[in-house]
């Protein structure tokens, strides 16, 4: 009997390899990739981010609709050069077209722009801007027509004299405008500088009087460790957002990535070893926020030089702590240096998104990636990277399939369904230009390019205060899978945009969707089909559903 | 050739070369369908009646089969959810009377009176989610709605009825859109296509559209017209969707790598069970199938009381919803189609549909025309969803899921073409005469079900021997 049974299963190995054979081992990455076809010469996007030393860091952009269309508009730091406002003549589904206007601003004013982040402080019916400069920061309040006027001495802001790097706003409870966080990098007039000499950081809250927005008693963040990123988030789901600062240690003496609490009454307090904080060290470029495991507390991809981190709450730490591990190894994103060419030197990340790039409702990163200027220990080829999401969890590199892998020095940038045709496209800041501008395409085939799976874009309508809903929380329902989407002004690296939120739906052709609003009120659920753009009025049963102008 | 030496051949080529074999060359009589696999290219163009017979053949032939474990029926690992969803536990058998797979093949249930129609009420199928609660075992209506097998007899017509519609008002919206932009203030239209009307919707000046007031159809506007609710696109959707529901026999087109990471996703060791041009040939015979005739009674009394009963169908304003006919402008079923999205093939997918010319069939010829030449469908409704329950009237309320955004008492008008053969009735099949299910109109055919009831005998009478000519 021993010995049939032997006989048996040496026989019968064959069959078993056959058998499986016959299901084809998963490769690699087997969903969708999408084209990424660069068109910003074709598109009339000329663009190039100059400057010293000041404008290693910087270069940001941000995207919104500024005339009224919601087809999404660029406005581009250009650091000593001019900053530059595009409007978006786009067609739906066609080929990107922008054109350049004109800013009514004085020349002082249009240039050492670094940063840019939209945002409606004053509650009109126009999207505000913050500009951050080196030296003085602008808020530009937004006018009929993409008009901007300059307007801190209206708004009582003190734009300061700084050199500021990073931004973020938030609408605290019961406040009719934003608070606004500056995150500023090395004081260049103090001694010894720049080692050692980060300025300290701002935190602008709104008087509660007046008709008009006041901002004219700042908070100091002190200690300051040259900040590169700034974004409120609410980590431990408590519905008051804290401050999440990413900082550069090329430049810090003693800092480390810091997380100060922002209590509605009282002064902003930074998280402490003693309350959980572990420190980490790292060139702090970028932040960018996902809820990738839908447990409430979000993911941090924070960009750097060399391993990109993902931080998600260590769930070993007692109660809600905000001890933080990294998860980017086990989840291949490190992204630590080049995945194409022959440079095997660390790579230097910057603006950092998540996204989903092929609407299979698995969320993607994308990291903008480019050589500080020409440090010799790190890449100088250094193409961005676009990590896609895979059914395990982890991210797969795509950049070079995708089409993004360019010789180019990114810095800021924003993924933004720019034609309305449900699938995002792609800006990037290039230091020394040029600027690139993706157009996705969809999957390329033998015959063409085909669309990829189902999506939904979302613009709330939060109320007459705040109503993009800065703050809010969108949950999308299809089948067992949830996602959501925190809407945030702040984060990435010196850009910020404003717009529908975009989720892919995969194969599926509906999408239940409930709103957390920034005051923490859920809204019901309401139902939506797949491949609309959808604006979800407040108090209101039903959505409405939105279509671009349709090509002439 | 005829249809029989086409599968032969068919046959033939699928032995000889084109199936993928788990164990090398099989032999003829392996328990597998050769007809999964014959069909090696996506059809595309139009195609000429040979081409379109030979898809038929094999369309046909995977209509009749009755899939085995070697085909990949059965998905042990799989739910029978619409989206792709792993089974949280593995059933103990292969099968499952309630949340299936409860069929070897479509012609277990579709064949009353014959392949393709209908189905008693022992086919009964238990439609649920399948995203949670997928594994149920009660015919508990918080479980699943019970519903019965429709035909599929005029499908294809129907398809391209209700394409004609969701075209027309996607164009009726965009003009909206014009005018709203044009003017500068909210523009409020009617919804009509084919003279049936869907409600209203008011566009914005900035692109906005309110659809608070639309009727009888989803909000995207797209005219679903498949299924006891309406909630099916086309027959590649409900295809693709039933294929996996009841026989676990997985579509690449959904559930194959592209969109689940996996070529073998219901685990049950067979990859790429179906491929995109399997569902092709189903579609194409499903499409094609000839709409159900008129019967021509011989028998006098019968044919005298059916002509009667014309008059009171119309009286008793049951052509209200019944519309006797709807116009069709094209007979071109293009495959394939407009409307689908991801996770079932649509023409943005492909290089170019096929294209079938409903016209070459031989039925196609008998089909009446209108003035302007359009061919008149007469399908005995309007594509449109009602409310069928009241508060007293309320039998046909007897679900408690809604389905896909659909409320629970809503249906899409049941088209009679066939009701004459294909009784029971009622989105159950538990209404055993057309006497019942007519007293069960509530809701929006309230005032013509009242009037039935307060009818005279004779009428009613008539209107039976009416409908039971159809």
């Amino acid at each position: 009997m021993r010995n049939l049974s032997k006989f048996l299963t040496v026989w019968s190995l064959p069959f078993l390899v056959a058998t499986a054979g016959s299901v084809r081992a998963e490769e690699a990455f087997v969903f969708d990739v999408p084209s990424m076809s660069e068109e910003a010469e074709s598109a009339g996007l000329e663009h190039s981010y100059e400057g010293p030393w000041e404008y290693f860091v910087g270069g940001g952009v941000a995207s919104f609709d500024c005339n009224g269309d919601r087809m999404p508009d660029l406005f581009m730091a250009a650091g000593t050069a001019p900053s530059q406002l595009f409007l978006n003549r786009s067609k739906v589904g066609g080929a990107l077209q922008f054109e350049k206007r004109a800013l009514e601003l004085s020349q002082r004013d249009q240039s050492k722009v670094l940063g840019v982040y939209p945002v409606n402080i004053d509650n009109d019916a126009y999207t505000d801007l913050v500009l951050l400069r080196l030296g003085e920061n602008i808020i530009l309040k937004g006018g009929a027509d993409c008009r901007f006027t300059k307007s801190n001495r209206e708004f009582s802001f003190d734009g300061g004299r700084a050199w500021s790097t990073a931004f973020a706003a938030t609408w605290e409870k019961a406040s009719s405008y934003p608070t606004l966080a500056f995150g500023n990098y090395v004081d260049r007039s103090a001694p010894g500088s720049p080692w050692g000499t980060c300025e300290a950081n701002v935190l602008a809250r709104p008087q509660k009087s007046g008709e008009m927005p006041n901002y004219g008693e700042p908070f100091t963040l002190q200690p300051g460790h040259c900040a590169l990123s700034v974004l409120f988030t609410d980590w431990n789901r408590s519905g008051t957002p804290a401050l999440r600062v990413t900082n550069d240690r090329q430049y810090y003496r003693g800092g480390q990535e810091q997380l100060w609490r922002i209590p509605q009454q009282g002064s902003p307090r930074q998280y402490s070893r003693n309350q959980g904080w572990k420190p980490l060290r790292i060139w702090g470029m970028g932040i960018a926020e996902a809820d990738l495991d839908q447990d409430g507390h979000p993911e941090y991809a924070l960009s750097s030089m060399g391993d990109t981190m993902l931080q998600t709450l260590d769930p070993e730490a007692e109660g809600e702590r905000p001890t933080y591990r990294d998860d980017a190894y086990a989840k291949q994103m490190t992204a630590h240096r080049p995945y194409t060419g022959t440079d095997l030197k660390p790579s230097t990340g910057w603006h950092t998104q998540f996204a989903d790039f092929n609407n299979d409702a698995r969320t993607d990163l994308f990291i903008a990636k480019g050589n500080v200027e020409a440090m010799p220990d790190f890449a100088a080829f250094d193409p961005d990277n676009l990590l896609m999401g895979g059914a395990d969890g982890k991210f797969y590199e795509q950049g070079e399939k995708a089409g993004i892998a360019l010789d180019r020095r990114g810095r800021g940038a924003a993924v933004v369904d720019f034609n309305a045709d449900g699938m995002l496209d792609l800006v990037v800041v290039n230091r020394k230009g040029p600027a690139s501008l993706f157009r996705n395409r969809g999957t390329r085939t033998e015959w063409g390019y085909r669309p990829m799976g189902n999506w939904v874009g979302i613009e709330l309508k939060n109320g007459l205060v705040n109503s993009a809903g800065i703050g809010a929380k969108i949950t999308v329902k299809t089948g067992n899978v949830t996602q959501s989407r925190t809407i945030q002004i702040g984060g990435g690296h010196a850009s910020g945009q404003l717009g529908f939120v975009h989720f892919g739906l995969g194969v599926a052709e509906r999408a239940k969707i409930r709103v957390q609003w920034p005051d923490g009120d859920w809204s019901h659920e309401y139902r939506v089909f797949a491949n609309n753009f959808v604006q979800i009025p407040r108090g209101k049963a039903d959505a409405l559903y939105w279509y671009p102008a349709p090509k002439e | 050739m005829n249809r029989m030496g086409l599968i032969l051949i068919a046959m033939v080529v699928q032995a000889g070369f084109a199936a993928p074999m788990a164990f090398g060359e099989e032999p003829v009589w392996a328990e597998r369908n050769a007809s999964i696999g014959s069909v090696e290219q996506l059809p595309s163009g139009e195609l000429d009646k040979k081409r379109l017979d030979a898809l038929l053949a094999v369309g046909e032939d995977l209509f009749e089969a009755k899939f085995t474990a070697k085909d990949g029926a059965g998905r042990p690992a799989a739910t029978q959810a619409i989206i792709p969803t792993k089974a949280r536990h593995r059933p103990t058998s292969s099968s499952a009377r309630l949340s299936g797979p409860d069929a070897n093949g479509c012609s277990a249930c579709h064949n009353d009176p014959v392949v393709g129609g209908a189905g008693d009420f022992v086919t009964n199928v238990f439609v649920s989610e399948g995203f949670s609660n997928a594994d149920f075992d009660t015919s508990d209506p918080q479980f699943s709605n019970e519903r019965g097998t429709n035909h599929l007899f005029g499908a294809g017509l129907v398809e391209l009825l209700a394409r004609e519609m969701s075209a027309d008002l996607a164009t009726l919206r965009a003009s909206a859109l014009r005018q709203s932009k044009l003017q500068q203030k909210p523009v409020r239209i009617a919804l009509l296509s084919k003279d049936v009307s869907f409600g209203h919707i008011t566009a914005l000046p900035d692109g906005l559209v309110d659809l608070t007031e639309v009727d009888g159809v989803d909000t995207d506007l797209v005219v679903r017209p498949f299924s006891q609710k309406g909630v099916m696109t086309s027959l590649r959707q409900f295809t693709v969707n039933a294929m996996n529901h009841h026989h676990g026999m997985q579509a690449v087109e959904r559930y194959g790598s592209r969109w689940t990471g996996e070529p073998d996703f219901d685990e049950d060791g067979r990859a790429n069970e179906l491929s995109a041009a399997d569902i092709s040939a189903l579609v194409a015979w499903q499409a094609t199938l000839p709409p159900p005739g008129q019967k021509k009674f011989t028998d006098t009394a019968w044919k005298e009381a059916a002509t009667q009963g014309a008059l009171v169908f119309s009286d008793l304003k049951c052509a209200q919803c019944h519309r006797p006919s709807l116009p069709l402008n094209s007979l071109k079923f293009n495959d394939p189609g407009p409307f689908d999205v991801a996770g079932t093939l649509n023409q943005d997918q492909v290089e170019t549909s096929a294209t079938y010319d409903l016209g070459l069939m031989e039925w196609a010829r008998k089909l009446p025309r209108d003035i302007q030449g359009r061919a008149l469908v007469p399908l005995f409704g309007d594509l449109k969803r009602h409310k069928m329950t009241d508060r007293r009237i309320a039998a046909l309320g007897n679900e408690l899921l809604s389905q896909r955004f659909v409320g629970r008492d809503i249906f899409m008008t049941s088209e009679l073409w066939g009701i004459g053969s294909t009784a029971p009735y009622g989105h159950r099949n538990d209404f055993s005469s057309l006497d019942e299910i007519i007293l069960a109109h509530g809701g929006a055919a309230r005032s013509s079900r009242d009037a039935y009831e307060a009818a005279d005998a004779n009428s009613k009478s008539s209107l039976i021997a009416y409908l039971r000519s159809l």
